[in-house]
């Protein structure tokens, strides 16, 4: 280890530490890295809050049919927008191969009833007996 | 401070573990503070079309309506009596408390905001009813 002469008159430190910076960005990273699955996956909902709300962690799988209903009145099948009318036979189709027909429905608290009826009513076709309305929790 | 592991040339191996255990830490408290959101809802059962067109719906059905009333609030009414928003859930546990069947439907008008219908799904699960149906306009209609 040298001895670096320090001149009292400048008090400057032009030897930056990059280390620290590195993992900064490497947290940084890693914390995008985790977080951007969980962001882009809903459609954007308003959800009615609910005191008995159950928990349904079946919503969350990868294969859960989940409809959602927005406050303007479209009617998405996941990610999709489908129209109202379509929407029987596309669910039936998504639930062929399962055993349990549950169906997710995620509608916007303002979202008009009669068009959460026509969803409802679709579903129906598909043979499907058992709704989730998802809700937020409300705090007690 | 004496110096460690000199090597040739003047190249220094020793790794500091203190930023190693601060990044560490870090990612720990990110792991623990990012929970994963259980989305938590209203179970309900939607009415099939009965298999056979004879039989007649069973007696006491409960039937609870909210009925739009314009710009103003909703007014709910149970099997034709009409109550008062927070009578509801009262009236239903009441109702529900000497039934063997927990079963209950539930009709709103066209022109609601879901939130009011979803309010009174939510009130029946309070008083212990399992199985809500929705009735719909098909529902009604029979098929």
């Amino acid at each position: 280890m040298g001895i670096s002469k320090r001149e009292e008159g400048k008090k400057v430190n032009s030897n930056i530490n990059v280390t620290p910076m590195v993992d900064v960005m490497l947290v940084l990273l890693i914390i995008f890295m985790v977080v951007t699955p969980m962001l882009g996956d809903k459609v954007h909902v308003d959800l009615p809050v609910a005191a008995a709300a159950l928990s349904m962690e079946n919503a969350n799988k990868e294969d859960a049919v989940t409809v959602a209903v927005t406050r303007d009145g479209h009617t998405y099948l996941g990610q999709n927008m489908v129209n109202t009318g379509d929407l029987g036979a596309k669910v039936a189709a998504l639930l062929e191969n399962k055993t349990d027909k549950e169906v997710f429905l995620r509608a916007d608290q303002r979202a008009n009833y009669g068009k959460v009826m026509d969803a409802v009513d679709q579903i129906r076709t598909a043979g499907v007996s058992q709704l989730g309305l998802l809700t937020e929790k409300r705090e007690q | 401070m004496g110096m460690g592991g000199g090597n040739q040339g003047g190249t220094m191996s020793e790794i500091n573990v203190t930023p190693m255990i601060d990044v560490l830490l870090v990612l720990l408290i990110i792991f623990m503070v990012i929970v994963p959101v259980v989305p938590k809802g209203l179970s309900t059962l939607i009415p099939q079309p009965p298999k056979d067109q004879n039989t007649p719906p069973p007696e006491q059905t409960i039937v609870v309506q909210v009925l739009a009333n314009g710009v103003g609030e909703p007014s709910y009414k149970i099997n034709e009596d009409s109550f008062a928003k927070s009578a509801i859930e009262p009236k239903l546990a009441e109702i529900f408390a000497t039934r063997q069947e927990k079963v209950m439907f539930v009709k709103g008008d066209a022109s609601l905001d879901y939130q009011k219908v979803a309010e009174v799904i939510d009130f029946g699960h309070q008083a212990d009813v399992d199985n809500i149906g929705l009735i719909t306009p098909q529902v009604e209609a029979g098929h």
